[in-house]
């Protein structure tokens, strides 16, 4: 089936190129824990290392912590999400 | 472009506050850091949360223990946030 997958891959995006793409972006990171972190998304590593900025940490829905910059471990990620919600409006 | 890692290296000799696994955080200046987190942390505060349940009330209690390290090696595994100690 390789001839599917290089059409595929002519119009579909791989995960490393969605990361790239949401540099800068407004985002919602949620770890295993089920801690979610909402920022501007600074920048990330290929081991989803991820830093971020204007960061709210969000335990059980509820806003625990501001943090200007944040860093986060990559192996703790379970997903990023791309939000349109602007920041504050609460999880 | 940017890395994550590189972010870090402008915390070099400041305080940073560090959230590890285990409900446990940390703060101090940071004097060193690798590639996998490992940390060497000079004059450190570890703060270990805890819930109890109170006896007669059945309430949640947070108790906050408390402890100081002149000079602590932080293994990056357990690692899980890292920011600058003002921010926090």
């Amino acid at each position: 089936m390789s001839g599917t997958g290089e059409k595929v891959s002519a119009t579909t995006k791989t995960p490393a190129d969605f990361l790239k793409s949401i540099r800068g972006r407004p985002v919602v990171v949620k770890l295993n824990s089920g801690v979610d972190y909402r920022g501007i998304l600074a920048c990330l590593d290929g081991y989803m290392n991820i830093a971020m900025e204007q960061t709210e940490e969000y335990v059980n829905g509820q806003l625990k912590n501001k943090y200007g910059d944040a860093f986060i471990r990559g192996n703790n990620v379970l997903y990023i999400s791309t939000t349109k919600r602007t920041l504050g409006e609460g999880a | 472009m940017m890395e994550p890692l590189e972010m870090i290296k402008d915390s070099l000799n400041k305080q940073i506050y560090i959230k590890l696994r285990n409900d446990r955080e940390l703060t101090g200046k940071l004097n060193a850091f690798d590639q996998h987190l490992n940390m060497i942390l000079e004059n450190a505060e570890e703060t270990h949360t805890s819930v109890e349940l109170d006896e007669e009330t059945y309430e949640q209690v947070y108790k906050q223990n408390k402890r100081s390290m002149p000079m602590v090696f932080i293994r990056g595994d357990g690692v899980i946030l890292l920011s600058s100690h003002t921010d926090h």
